[in-house]
């Protein structure tokens, strides 16, 4: 990965200001900057810097779920998300895949989240505190990131059937096929 | 406790088991490896509400009709009331489907029977106030209520439409007791359904066959007739020869939705585009179909939908039963048909999956609060969009593989509606005895009185993304009417600039409805069928 094209790639996006962020366009300059090795061992989408990237956003995000669910851990919860993107259109994985990139860049994680460390390099607290400084952000883009990263995961985890049942939801009835 | 996990469906005959048995002509594109072509009198693009509804009328006057649908063919036996596997096989893009910037969700169906397979049944017709603004801004003629009314009563005789009958759950009763006490108006909502059991997995695909889909209902009879269904395979783009349409080339799809490498020739004297809002326009593009005006995908709206949830001391178990049997148009018009954004009362129904997803958040707050799911309910307010100058609706772009996007942005005027929206709403929950409520927001927290949820609603940033919006209706997109700075198709469904090609879909309506679309499109698509069967067949 190019890290200096990114970077020049993430200023201007920051320089054209958030009318052009919330049209989504500026993510699109970020296209084909990203390093792509396929998926990681036993995924089938996600590559080893999203799951890098996402365990411990899983862990901030859907912790006392998880730990709801007996023998679960945060790769339950990435396997959920893979679930969710088989359902997926290559186009919709693509944006998505676009928005885990972005956030694999520092200047764009200080921008969106207003720390520049790796969600992997800070602590439990950290990663707290920079959820609730990103959760408040009035920046359009930091709203669509918080939004794209973290809806997603609450789809796939509570689509779950054990983790369905976990929020006082009894399950469907049982349809039986003579 | 009200627990449905153990009750056991079975005894239900899946129709699709004995048709096909019994010679239903249905070809699975999973299955399609090699170039084919096929030939027919009329090819029909979707097999939703306008698809359905037009296999059915054609195929009985004796016309060979195919069907092509892009998603797969499920039905009863299969409908097993998991929330992922729905949204995996019945939805548009797993149901991750959103609009360009991401600030509203899009649930749209994606499977032989198109959305009508997923919806929650309430069937309305047409406003009187939306047909005459057609009438008046974009020149549609012949349609007003008393030339359709008689094609909404064969529609709702077809499809068994009537008033919900049983009681209402307790999320819907929220509904009625809040307008009551408010001094709102409030009405039983029309179901299209046969002999309900009134479990509440509408949305997943009906296991009992209750629901009068396209599925159970219009498809079977036109295969019973010899139309052939072929259904996991996307059509790419129109065949055109001068100003005609000749056919359909379709990208048949393995399990993972890729393309099987293939290509499905279908030569037709007839084309019917029936994929639906945001589909339609987007085959028109692919297609590079002439366009004078550049009004393809362009005004495609989606009753952009707030939300409101109102927590109850009491079980409420808002994931069973009847998902929507209770409504109010108290403020649909209220502020005139151009006004600011008018906007229809419903409930939504909250399985884990949806709801732990609309109400968002994270941590510990995020799970104490979906972990009271069983004294929860969902209000929504459905914005009625594109009948004012300041609501223009989204354009349809391409991808660059070619997949839709829509590009809608959330601006003032429907901020504004959301606003008034959560208000009305909050109150109406209060009055129907809510412990407390939360707008759909992403800065507000429950609130325990009326007067502390008005407060906090008057002083939140009304933005994009922070303010909850989601939407299960798509509409427009290739508008129908005299006016073709704005229109493309005229009002019997036929494309303005090319002969031989139908749109009979959702993408015709010139603004978005103010009611469900279901019956509109059964009704407006079964008029517009039987038009070109006549013509057809003379």
């Amino acid at each position: 990965m190019d890290q200096g094209l990114n970077r020049r790639g993430f200023l201007k996006l920051s320089a054209a200001g958030s009318a052009l962020l919330a049209t989504g366009s500026g993510l699109a300059l970020l296209t084909g900057c990203s390093s792509n090795d396929g998926p990681a061992q036993g995924y089938r989408y996600l590559r080893s810097q999203d799951l890098d990237l996402l365990r411990p956003l899983a862990r901030a995000v859907l912790g006392p779920a998880i730990a709801a669910v007996p023998d679960a851990s945060a790769d339950s919860a990435l396997h959920a998300f893979e679930n969710l993107l088989d359902g997926a259109m290559p186009g919709t994985r693509a944006a998505l895949f676009q928005v885990f990139d972005l956030m694999q860049l520092a200047p764009a994680r200080w921008y969106i989240t207003g720390t520049w460390a790796h969600f992997a390099d800070q602590s439990e607290t950290e990663l707290a505190q920079t959820l609730a400084h990103w959760s408040a952000s009035d920046r359009s883009l930091s709203r669509m990131a918080f939004k794209g990263l973290t809806q997603p995961l609450f789809m796939a985890w509570y689509v779950e059937p054990d983790a369905a049942r976990t929020t006082g939801y009894p399950g469907p009835p049982q349809k039986i096929v003579a | 406790m009200q627990d449905l996990s153990t009750l056991q469906i079975k005894g239900i005959k899946d129709p699709w088991k004995a048709g096909i048995a019994g010679g239903w002509n249905v070809i699975d594109g999973r299955t399609l490896t090699s170039d084919q072509t096929l030939e027919a009198d009329v090819i029909i693009i979707g097999s939703g509400a306008g698809g359905g509804v037009s296999a059915e009328i054609l195929s009985q006057r004796g016309l060979r009709v195919i069907l092509v649908e892009a998603g797969k063919l499920k039905s009863s036996d299969a409908f097993n009331m998991d929330e992922g596997d729905a949204y995996r096989d019945l939805y548009q893009e797993g149901a991750m489907r959103a609009n360009k910037d991401a600030s509203m969700t899009i649930l749209q169906g994606r499977t032989v029977g198109g959305t009508t397979v997923v919806n929650w049944t309430s069937s309305f017709r047409t406003p009187r106030e939306t047909l005459q603004h057609w009438h008046d801004r974009y020149g549609v003629k012949g349609l007003d209520r008393e030339t359709l009314d008689p094609w909404f009563e064969r529609m709702e005789k077809r499809l068994n439409i009537s008033k919900w009958a049983m009681p209402p759950n307790a999320n819907n009763d929220v509904l009625r007791k809040g307008c009551e006490a408010m001094g709102w108006r409030w009405a039983v909502i029309p179901r299209n359904v046969s002999g309900c059991w009134n479990i509440g997995y509408c949305g997943m695909g009906c296991p009992t066959n209750a629901k009068q889909s396209m599925l159970v209902t219009t498809i079977p009879a036109a295969m019973t007739a010899g139309a052939v269904l072929v259904h996991s395979a996307q059509a790419d783009h129109l065949l055109i020869e001068g100003d005609k349409v000749t056919g359909v080339a379709v990208h048949p799809l393995d399990d993972n939705k890729q393309r099987t490498g293939a290509t499905l020739t279908l030569k037709a004297g007839t084309v019917i585009a029936a994929g639906g809002g945001i589909q339609t326009p987007a085959l028109l593009l692919r297609s590079k179909a002439p366009d004078p005006n550049g009004r393809v995908g362009k005004r495609t709206f989606l009753h952009p939908t707030t939300f409101s949830y109102g927590r109850f001391d009491q079980e409420m178990a808002p994931y069973y039963g009847a998902p929507q049997s209770m409504y109010s148009d108290e403020f649909t018009f209220k502020h005139g048909v151009e006004g600011p954004a008018g906007y229809k009362l419903e409930m939504m129904p909250l399985h884990p999956g949806l709801a732990s997803a609309l109400l968002g958040g994270y941590g510990a707050d995020a799970r104490e609060e979906i972990a009271q799911l069983p004294n929860l309910t969902g209000a929504i307010a459905l914005l009625r969009d594109g009948f004012h100058e300041d609501s223009v609706g989204g354009t349809v772009e391409l991808r660059d593989n070619g997949e839709p996007l829509l590009d809608y942005p959330v601006n003032d005027y429907l901020l504004d509606g959301a606003k008034r929206a959560h208000l009305t709403m909050a109150e109406m929950q209060f009055a129907a005895g809510a412990k407390a409520v939360r707008p759909g927001h992403s800065h507000a927290g429950y609130y325990n009185r009326w007067q502390e949820a008005r407060a906090a609603i008057e002083g939140f940033d009304y933005a994009p993304v922070i303010t909850g919006m989601g939407s299960a209706h798509v509409m427009g997109g290739c508008a129908m009417g005299d006016d073709d700075q704005h229109c493309v198709v005229n009002a019997d469904g036929s494309y303005k600039y090319l002969d031989n090609l139908y749109v009979i879909d959702g993408s015709v309506l010139p603004t978005s409805l103010g009611v469900n679309p279901q019956l509109t499109l059964y009704s407006l698509s079964a008029k517009n069928a039987t038009a070109l069967a006549d013509k057809l067949t003379a």
